[in-house]
């Protein structure tokens, strides 16, 4: 069972382990909103028997292969088939008949994780019939989570809340369609990956892509300061096509971006569901 | 941290706290130089039933808030189901999605932590009725470095394995019957060095 630590970090330490990551590794940590960068790595250092910060930045600096590690273990977000139910069935009804006319459909997923809302967004394409007609890209800052989501393969023991949330959201339709057991695994569809591409991508620094029709950014925003978090929204309105959607987590809000305002006319405040104005 | 942010409790509790912390709010005068958050473990399809249970507290305002909503005085704040719910030192807060701390999301102990982190200046925690040790930790950190801390009586408590846990660790500055928690809230105790 997971227990929590008290990390007992120096302001200094910290610095030093910011100046790393940005100098050796080329990330920029600073704007991460702090008290869950904390909580990450007192959770490293308990993980891999460190004593305190120094040595996890004495590892850092000395051992480059242990970096891919620590940035799974650093970015890790637990994320699940159509996690908040109600937010895709809004997708759903309010969102997806949107695109009908559409020749094709360029969708940004942000953040994709492990893939579990890349799969929940091609089933919903799948059931109303966009899919063939619409190419995902699904980014993601952390190389480990990228080998893992194209295999759509999950730990068995998932299974029934995959299937609780799934028919939450689509109720006539039977789950075995999209997902089968095989050993310990639950396996999904492999058509459902056909037109997504999956790429690294850091939100923070890297140019953001453009043209797209919907841009989904789930519980990643929950991270990062407001500062950062206006930086971001900003280059989410700049990808969007004029009318195009934003969908981000059911608790991120667009508060601390003063362009939004102007940019967005809510679809569903509830579900935090935007279009962009023309 | 602003010099005038607001004396901030956190309460903690899981099962048989509902009820009885609902019926003690009632009676709670407002105070706009108080914040209280709420750490309720919750099954999470309700994600918004309990925020309407305590929806009508007269002259406070009660919410969940959204991820980095600003930490105000005068509000009651529940923890939204299904995310842990930091502190920040700039005086908002944070939510976050890192897996659940003894099968429990939000955790009292991370929002405890995440407290401490922040350096709040005023500041006292609470543990009610509930069903398991989240929060033991949490309070007793709040504890050593200087925070009020109060938990309710284990034998008042109709769950009472929370508060044992917690009682199990250190002494707290109080034990208390959950009938006196408005009056206990409304001191915003501060401990002697």
């Amino acid at each position: 069972m997971q227990e929590e630590v008290l990390p007992d970090i120096a302001e200094s330490d910290l610095e030093t382990f910011f100046q790393i990551m940005h100098a050796v590794y080329g990330y920029d940590f600073r704007e991460y909103a702090r008290a869950s960068v904390l909580r990450r790595l007192g959770t490293i250092f308990k993980k891999y028997g460190l004593p305190d910060m120094k040595a996890l930045n004495q590892r850092l600096l000395k051992q480059r292969d242990f970096f891919e590690t620590f940035l799974h273990e650093f970015r890790i977000g637990a994320t699940e088939l159509f996690r908040d139910p109600s937010a895709w069935v809004a997708l759903r009804k309010q969102v997806l008949p949107l695109f009908m006319a559409n020749q094709q459909i360029r969708i940004w997923h942000a953040g994709a994780s492990t893939g579990e809302e890349v799969l929940s967004l091609a089933i919903l394409l799948t059931e109303i019939g966009l899919y063939p007609r619409s190419q995902i890209y699904a980014t993601d800052i952390d190389p480990k989570t990228l080998q893992i989501a194209p295999k759509a393969r999950y730990p068995l023991r998932h299974k029934r809340l995959y299937m609780e949330n799934f028919q939450q959201v689509l109720p006539d339709v039977p789950f075995s369609k999209y997902a089968r057991e095989e050993g310990n695994e639950l396996v999904f569809d492999p058509q459902l990956l056909q037109n997504v591409r999956f790429l690294r991508h850091n939100l923070v620094s890297d140019e953001p892509f453009s043209r797209f029709e919907m841009i989904l950014c789930r519980n990643v925003l929950i991270y990062f300061t407001p500062e950062l978090q206006d930086r971001v929204i900003r280059k989410f309105i700049q990808a969007l096509v004029p009318g195009g959607i934003l969908m981000i987590g059911t608790k991120e809000s667009l508060f601390w971006c003063k362009e939004a305002e102007k940019a967005f006319v809510p679809i569903n405040s509830i579900e935090r569901l935007y279009r962009r104005q023309a | 941290m602003k010099s005038e942010a607001p004396y901030l409790w956190i309460i903690g509790g899981s099962a048989g706290s509902f009820t009885p912390l609902r019926q003690a709010l009632l009676n709670l005068p407002y105070d706009p130089d108080m914040t209280i958050v709420l750490c309720l473990h919750r099954l999470k399809q309700a994600r918004f039933q309990i925020t309407d249970a305590f929806l009508r507290i007269k002259g406070w305002r009660v919410a969940e808030p959204d991820d980095k909503t600003p930490i105000e005085g005068g509000c009651i704040y529940i923890a939204p189901a299904d995310y842990h719910l930091l502190i920040e030192k700039e005086g908002y807060f944070s939510l976050s999605v890192e897996e659940p701390v003894h099968f429990s999301r939000p955790s009292i102990d991370v929002t405890m932590f995440s407290l401490i982190q922040a350096g709040w200046p005023r500041a006292g925690g609470i543990l009610l009725s509930g069903a398991n040790k989240d929060g033991a930790q949490g309070l007793f950190k709040m504890y050593q470095v200087g925070y009020f801390t109060a938990v309710q009586d284990p034998a008042d408590a109709e769950v009472p394995h929370m508060p044992t846990a917690a009682l199990a660790l250190f002494t707290p500055h109080e034990v208390f019957p959950i009938s006196t928690l408005p009056h206990l809230l409304t001191q915003k105790p501060i401990p002697p060095k």
